[in-house]
């Protein structure tokens, strides 16, 4: 791990002034890129640009919390659920406009997400995302038990749109930049939030808790502004996007166990906790899949179209992705453009004695913690045999 | 409390009984009275009482496994003691958060080194500096980090600022731990096991470290499983065996104390 950990650089590699600039001109030159992409692409691209947009909204949602804090949501659905509903259902039941069902939509969603998060964030490790496992699963059979109400596993029908233009293009155009605009947004505030002194709280809670509380610092806090924040931010995408003509309150949009599980390899393929990795990968790998929807081209041997096998390509890909860059495609790109440079520039990262800040896997600290829950609450049962002796000793691992 | 001239088995008792009835909220800067903790079955403290008075170093010995970390566990917060009385400033704060104990002035090291490894040593120093509010930016200012690197430097760490936890060798875990626990701006400070595996050189160079902050105003309690190291260092050991306390006193009592002689098999381990 040390030799690693000099070798490669992470997180606080990007906050490192070296890099500073062409990172930031990238991301400038890709937000513009979005800015105009309307006007560069056919208007069914800017439908799937949108539906892009706010996945990628969903994906950040799941990192500032899972990808930050090390808290794995396995349920993040459930917040996009509640916020969708709700707005869909003030909306359509008490005739509110959207502009105040949003904002209710989004309280409700963090009222929600504090609900079931504050007891389940007592809960350490994967005890903690069986919570979240569970949640939406309940959502869903409440959805399904008052059908009359949340329209069961069809859904509800479309609220009413907050844009909405006799030109089927210009409407899709507006809401393009709609979902820009929120995207923008939540990029914003949660870039300042992970950048600030909060953000190294919730890296070092990934690390380890205790060390956190040692330095005098609150986890329990940290992770329900974590939690609260993520459920505000997925609340707000999904109470936004059923008033767009891409989306729909309905589960397969917004509750499904295949939303929850797209949007966590997005935020891994991405970059854990980097929000930025996130919000790239999002975008690419919804567009990617609504792509491969689209290739008419029959695969030879199986004699099937790619169009028909599309979401099995794609959990091929995504995959071999994982395997190939489990750090994530932004760390990748920017310790391969770092090191590429330090080339060019003639700079010897090996002999820096250690200045570079260390790479370490976020997954790998997860799963090291993980491993130390479990080892604890073993320990905690009565009767089990290592515990009381190893605690009796001193050492809790 | 004098030990010396009866035999073990008394003594035993005497210890523990004493302790039952003497201690108050008061008696000390820290105040540990009847404290139990049970794992299951297991009894890892054992009705243990003792008082750590401001401004001394106390040595906080026993044998592996006497219960010592699962002492220092219940009382800044890790554990919840099974019964028993933890008093700090004259405040029962038995049960309190260990964040809230560190905010008070409370701080302690781990003797199973628990460093932010996603991070350099000036990084895991930045963090206990870091003010426990959710919107903050004083990470951004020089002066947190300034602090940060004088931190290390106190503890001879100055020319490993940034290096990762994994670079360092055992001696720098253990300044690592002082350093973080420094940071919060201690008022008393446990130190688990400091000595564990240090060469003699080290051992008194973190000796002078002690005595330094002694001089500052911070009181210690420094456990280890023997005397050797600490004689010089500690004004007053409590010695415990099997969860509860067998002795206490200076360290020339201690160590010609029969009942800590017989708990380290004729006197081998002091």
């Amino acid at each position: 791990m040390s030799a690693d950990a000099t070798a490669t650089r992470g997180l606080v590699g990007l906050l490192d002034p070296r890099r500073y600039g062409i990172r930031h001109q990238a991301g400038v030159v890709g937000l513009v890129l979005l800015a105009v992409a309307p006007y560069l692409v056919p208007t069914v691209w800017v439908r799937n640009l949108t539906i892009a947009l706010f996945f990628a909204m969903f994906a950040m949602s799941w990192d500032v919390v899972s990808g930050y804090t090390g808290q794995i949501s396995f349920g993040h659905a459930f917040f996009f659920a509640i916020g969708g509903y709700s707005s869909a259902l003030l909306n359509l039941e008490l005739g509110l406009p959207p502009v105040v069902t949003v904002p209710v939509a989004v309280v409700v969603t963090v009222v929600a997400g504090l609900l079931v998060g504050v007891p389940a964030l007592r809960l350490r490790g994967p005890y903690f995302s069986l919570v979240t496992l569970v949640a939406p699963t309940i959502l869903l059979n409440v959805f399904i038990l008052f059908s009359d109400t949340f329209g069961g596993e069809l859904g509800l029908d479309s609220p009413a749109p907050i844009l909405d233009f006799d030109d089927l293009a210009v409407t899709l155009v507006a809401n393009y930049y709609l979902a820009f605009a929120l995207f923008v947004g939540i990029l914003a505030v949660l870039l300042a939030v992970t950048r600030s002194d909060a953000g190294a709280v919730f890296t070092a809670i990934r690390e380890d808790e205790d060390a956190v509380a040692a330095s005098g610092l609150n986890p329990a806090k940290f992770k329900v502004f974590a939690f609260a924040l993520s459920a505000a931010v997925g609340g707000l995408a999904g109470a936004v996007f059923v008033h767009t003509p891409v989306g729909n309150p309905n589960p397969s949009q917004l509750l499904a166990l295949t939303v929850s599980i797209e949007v966590i390899i997005a935020a891994i393929l991405g970059g854990m906790g980097t929000i930025v990795g996130a919000a790239i990968a999002g975008i690419f790998l919804r567009l990617f899949q609504l792509y491969l929807g689209t290739v008419e081209y029959v695969v030879p041997v199986v004699d099937t179209a790619v169009a028909d096998v599309d979401l099995l390509l794609f959990s091929l890909v995504t995959l071999v992705l994982l395997f190939a860059l489990p750090g994530g495609i932004v760390r990748w790109a920017v310790h391969g453009g770092g090191a590429a440079l330090d080339n060019i520039r003639g700079r010897d990262t090996a002999t820096d004695g250690g200045r570079d800040p260390p790479d370490r896997d976020a997954l790998a600290a997860v799963r090291e913690s993980w491993r130390e829950d479990v080892a604890a609450m073993q320990a905690r049962v009565p009767g089990a045999e290592p515990g009381p002796d190893e605690s009796a000793g001193g050492d809790r691992r | 409390m004098s030990t010396d001239s009866e035999g073990p088995e008394t003594d035993w008792d005497d210890a523990s009984d004493d302790a039952a009835d003497t201690y108050g909220p008061d008696d000390g800067l820290l105040v540990i009275e009847n404290l139990t903790k049970r794992f299951g079955g297991l009894t890892a403290v054992d009705d243990l009482s003792f008082a750590v008075e401001e401004g001394e170093i106390l040595g906080f010995i026993g044998p592996n496994g006497a219960g010592k970390s699962t002492t220092f566990d219940c009382v800044t917060g890790t554990y919840r003691p099974t019964s028993g009385t933890v008093w700090y400033r004259g405040e029962d704060v038995t049960g309190v958060a260990t964040h809230q104990l560190v905010g008070r002035g409370l701080a302690r090291t781990f003797q199973s080194f628990r460093p932010l490894r996603d991070r350099t040593v000036v990084g895991n120093v930045t963090l206990a500096l870091t003010p426990d509010r959710l919107f903050s930016l004083s990470g951004l200012r020089g002066t947190t980090r300034q602090r940060a690197v004088e931190m290390c430097e106190r503890v001879g760490l100055g020319d490993r600022l940034h290096q990762t936890p994994s670079e360092l060798p055992h001696a720098g875990m253990l300044r690592l731990e002082l350093a973080r626990a420094l940071a919060t701006d201690p008022d008393l400070l446990l130190v688990d096991e400091p000595f564990a595996g240090l060469a003699g050189s080290e051992v008194a160079e973190l000796s002078e470290l002690f005595e330094s902050l002694r001089q500052e105003g911070i009181t210690l309690v420094v456990v280890d499983h023997n005397m050797r190291g600490l004689l010089s260092l500690i004004d007053r050991a409590v010695v415990i065996q099997f969860g509860a306390k067998i002795a206490e006193g200076t360290p020339e009592e201690i160590r010609d104390d029969p009942t800590v002689q017989e708990a380290y098999l004729g006197g081998d381990g002091l």
